[in-house]
């Protein structure tokens, strides 16, 4: 069973080891000469003036979570792309009787992206994307 | 001790090529841009480096491995202010993922039968053949690099790297849904998620998908371009304003990781481009779609596709030194209030096609068929052209917004501002 999927883990783990191993070897053959400036954060060469991680622009956040939305409703999208072309798709589930014909499943998704459509148009209206 | 099967050995042998012909693709695309750079701003570019001890140049053809050594040979220096296990995970994760991502994408056709017994023929060049979901695999590992984009900035403790890597998340994971949009209708006309039956698709019928699907492709290149993060969507770095974004911290190899990592995803998108628009390995009158692979057959395919993925990376290039960078609203409206109808529109014209491709088929003639398949993309894609342009402001407005535009109601929003 895990033979389709062998090759991908091979190259995961060699694209891992190549990126520890040149990582290692030139923290091995790389000089080490530690300062006081070095040590600070490049801020232009001022003094820092704080630490960084305070509070940030709530729009980020508002925008992942669109994000989210709209990525996992395309992903239902995916299976639907696939069986509508293949063989053992939707023409085999309509001449098997699971679903009562094509046009059913054609008008569904596009009731599903209309659904989408609803919900960006919401976000644009509630000011989501606005970034000024 | 377990034992490589022949399958096994195969698939090393194109990792090994692919990890290495990657690498090295890297450090040469990077003098084919600076060589480009200078072509462009009408100055010499790097043209000194060459066998090193002599006095011959080659061109600079020897710069990538003087780059390469002097980044290795440079400290590698952990500042005390980060956080020191993000700040080294994320290099590592961004360059595995972005190498990684090559085990969905074919690099070429396939071999001729070699007659090896145990290996089924004909070997594809691809190093996994039998995973279904090449798209999906490919589009969750360009996911991953928010993940070390975010992570470099966040652990740096630096407030440019922080910006960057805000920016850069927005960025990312704000185009990856044009992205999606666009590549979504490619797989249903092709019916499948591997990128070597998508190519095939093309190929069989002869029609390239940049010609079926002209908003799609317009959509997918825009949203690339963005996910490569390269100019003019080069806001994560942005060198003038931030430094050098979510990497400012980062010196030596751990940099180094950062930059190829961000050059392999410009390769990626080049050859997702090729894949999903251009028709791979397909060109009409040369390569067609027969199954009978010849050895000569084999080598054309391979030097067509790379030659359109050279091509497409050098158009890459050549958009760098044209085009000024956007600035961070421009951007994400792009994403959000042009891209995202833009693809969904799209998405149902090709749906309604390849939904009733059959009927129409079946009830009209052939030329007409093609007419109706090609017209109404093509129309859609001017009719949304000429939409966009009409709805979108033509004046620069770098004032705080006093007027809501067609489809905002936020008024008071802006009212209350002034």
């Amino acid at each position: 069973m895990i033979e389709p999927i062998l090759p991908v883990l091979l190259f995961v783990a060699i694209a891992a080891a190549v990126s520890v191993g040149l990582v290692v070897f030139a923290q091995l053959i790389g000089p080490k000469r530690p300062g006081a400036v070095k040590e600070m954060p490049y801020e232009s060469g001022m003094d820092p003036l704080h630490d960084t991680r305070r509070r940030f622009d709530i729009r980020f956040h508002l925008v992942a979570i669109t994000f989210l939305v709209f990525d996992v409703e395309l992903l239902f999208l995916y299976p639907w792309a696939v069986a509508s072309r293949t063989a053992s798709g939707i023409d085999a589930a309509v001449s098997e009787g699971l679903v009562s014909s094509r046009l059913l499943v054609f008008f569904s998704v596009l009731f599903f992206i209309a659904m989408v459509v609803i919900g960006f148009v919401y976000d644009w209206r509630k000011g989501v994307f606005r970034w000024r | 001790m377990l034992i490589p099967s022949i399958t096994t050995l195969a698939a090393l042998i194109k990792i090994g090529l692919l990890v290495g012909g990657l690498m090295t693709a890297a450090a040469y695309f990077v003098l084919l841009e600076r060589w480009i750079a200078a072509w462009v701003q009408d100055r010499r570019g790097p043209n000194r480096v060459g066998i090193p001890l002599t006095n011959i140049r080659l061109f600079g053809l020897g710069q990538p491995f003087a780059d390469g050594l002097k980044i290795i040979l440079k400290e590698d220096f952990t500042p005390r202010h980060v956080d020191r296990v993000l700040y080294t995970a994320a290099p590592l994760l961004i360059l595995a993922a972005s190498l990684a991502i090559f085990a969905a994408i074919p690099f070429g056709s396939v071999l001729p039968p070699l007659g090896i017994p145990g290996l089924p023929d004909p070997i594809s060049l691809l190093v996994a053949p039998s995973l279904d979901v090449g798209v999906l695999w490919v589009f969750a590992l360009s996911s991953i690099a928010v993940y070390g984009v975010l992570l470099g900035g966040w652990a740096s403790n630096n407030k440019y790297g922080f910006l960057g890597g805000l920016r850069s998340s927005a960025q990312l994971v704000a185009y990856e849904i044009p992205l999606g949009l666009g590549l979504l209708g490619v797989v249903l006309s092709s019916g499948s998620l591997k990128l070597d039956v998508i190519i095939h698709a093309q190929a069989t019928t002869g029609i390239w998908n940049v010609v079926a699907q002209p908003l799609g492709f317009l959509v997918f290149v825009i949203a690339s371009f963005a996910e490569a993060a390269r100019l003019p969507f080069d806001l994560p770095e942005a060198e003038q304003e931030l430094v050098g974004g979510y990497h400012t911290e980062y010196s030596g190899i751990r940099l180094l990781l950062f930059l190829v990592a961000e050059f392999l995803h410009m390769i990626t998108a080049s050859f997702l481009i090729v894949i999903l628009f251009f028709g791979g390995w397909h060109l009409w009158g040369v390569t067609g779609a027969g199954s009978e692979i010849t050895w000569i057959g084999a080598i054309v395919r391979f030097g067509i596709f790379s030659l359109k993925v050279f091509s497409v990376i050098v158009f890459f290039m050549l958009v760098r030194w044209s085009w000024p960078r956007f600035r961070f609203d421009q951007l994400m409206n792009l994403a959000w209030k042009v891209m995202l109808p833009l693809g969904l529109a799209n998405l149902v014209v090709i749906a309604t096609i390849e939904e009733f491709r059959p009927q129409l088929t079946g009830s009209l003639g052939e030329p007409f068929v093609s007419l109706v398949t090609l017209g109404a993309p093509w129309a859609t894609f001017f009719l949304c052209w000429i939409t966009a342009g009409l709805l979108s402001s033509s004046k620069p407005d770098n004032r705080p917004i006093l007027t809501a535009g067609p489809l905002d109601i936020e008024q008071e929003l802006v009212r209350g501002r002034r």
